[in-house]
């Protein structure tokens, strides 16, 4: 019972976050997604020890434990996008294969090199 | 959120009772045998959207269970934060390291993507949509609202990518030997986010918590360069 109150106060807080940061993208027309800008400002609050993460980390945790389940129910709106698959699938296929390949190979090289420039120099 | 006609509300819980359902199914098949293609969300959909076809309920109808369903989405993401904070000792000790490859890396899984798809010619709400491919869906959903793309294809696009890069990412990798367990970490979390991000748990404890923090890190940096990308898109050929 007091787990759940306080699993409960968490997500008001997680909640308050959110949508001051949904009003500010909302009232401002600034190009960015409330989400990303809600996971900065929190991050930061917990870098200040403003929100300390007893504050938030129950809610947080049980829900990015399930925050795949969301997805689900949005991506059933495929139901009406079919016909984009049929008509476009080898340009898309091309698209995902290559932007997927290319960076994961780029990606790896360049930070192994980095870490290898950074024991080199000792640090 | 408008209040459902009478007659709507059964079906909206049906809706949600076959969404539960379908969740729970998929995510105990994808714990016992955690293979890259047991996709909760393709599979999960994938199973809703029979159910409806065969009980004859048209997705309008399906909506309002959506609704109800996403409403904690915001929040929810938010809480991503709460990792991010976790592993802030790792980010200051590798940080020039992770931010330089997980920017150059979402910057170009980006520009690829949208650029082959102007280039074959998808209309441009698709074009939107397939824009943040590489990051996790809560911030794919989002960009992709911005700039008029289509939630459930980014999230189609989103999975598809994950997919790709869980089934190819460790090939790849050895075949450019990438043997740094920082940078095959970061690899997999920056194009392929979650799912990435399962496989490099698999590998190791560093490849995972380095995947974690490029997922995270990669949706705040895409959302950050979609408007250049796609002020950029405008001078290229197909636009």
């Amino acid at each position: 019972m007091k787990q759940t109150l306080k699993a409960l106060c968490q997500l008001a807080l997680l909640w308050a976050i959110y949508a001051a940061c949904d009003w500010f993208v909302g009232a401002t027309g600034a190009p960015v997604p409330a989400t990303v800008l809600g996971v900065v400002v929190l991050f930061l609050l917990l870098l200040a020890g403003i929100v300390k993460p007893q504050h938030v980390q129950d809610a947080a945790d049980l829900l990015l434990k399930h925050l795949v389940f969301f997805f689900v129910p949005i991506a059933v709106g495929l139901m009406e996008w079919g016909g984009v698959f049929y008509e476009h699938g080898p340009v898309l296929l091309a698209a995902i294969l290559i932007s997927s390949v290319v960076p994961v190979v780029v990606i790896g090289r360049v930070s192994q090199r980095m870490q290898r420039t950074r024991k080199e120099a000792g640090q | 959120m408008t209040a459902p006609p009478p007659g709507q509300t059964p079906t909206t819980l049906l809706c949600i009772g076959i969404t539960l359902a379908a969740y729970v199914l998929v995510r105990a098949l994808y714990l016992r045998y955690r293979h890259p293609l047991l996709n909760v969300v393709a599979l999960g959909a994938g199973l809703i959207i029979a159910a409806l076809v065969v009980l004859g309920i048209p997705y309008k109808d399906y909506v309002p269970a959506k609704d109800i369903m996403t409403v904690l989405l915001g929040p929810a993401t938010v809480g991503l934060a709460v990792p991010l904070h976790r592993y802030r000792m790792l980010l200051a000790r590798h940080g020039a390291a992770i931010i330089g490859s997980v920017a150059l890396g979402s910057l170009l899984a980006m520009l690829l993507a949208a650029f082959l798809a102007q280039l074959g010619g998808l209309p441009r709400e698709v074009v939107m949509s397939i824009l943040p491919k590489s990051v996790t869906i809560p911030f794919a959903v989002e960009i992709a609202k911005i700039y008029h793309g289509v939630p459930p294809l980014a999230a189609a696009f989103v999975v598809a990518t994950g997919t790709t890069g869980s089934l190819l990412g460790g090939w790849l990798l050895n075949l450019a030997r990438v043997s740094d367990p920082t940078a095959r970490g970061l690899a997999f979390g920056t194009v392929s986010h979650g799912q990435g991000t399962a496989t490099a748990l698999m590998e190791g404890e560093q490849q995972g918590a380095m995947a974690g923090l490029a997922m995270i890190l990669s949706g705040i940096l895409t959302a950050g360069f979609a408007p250049i990308v796609v002020w950029l898109l405008g001078f290229a050929p197909g636009a």
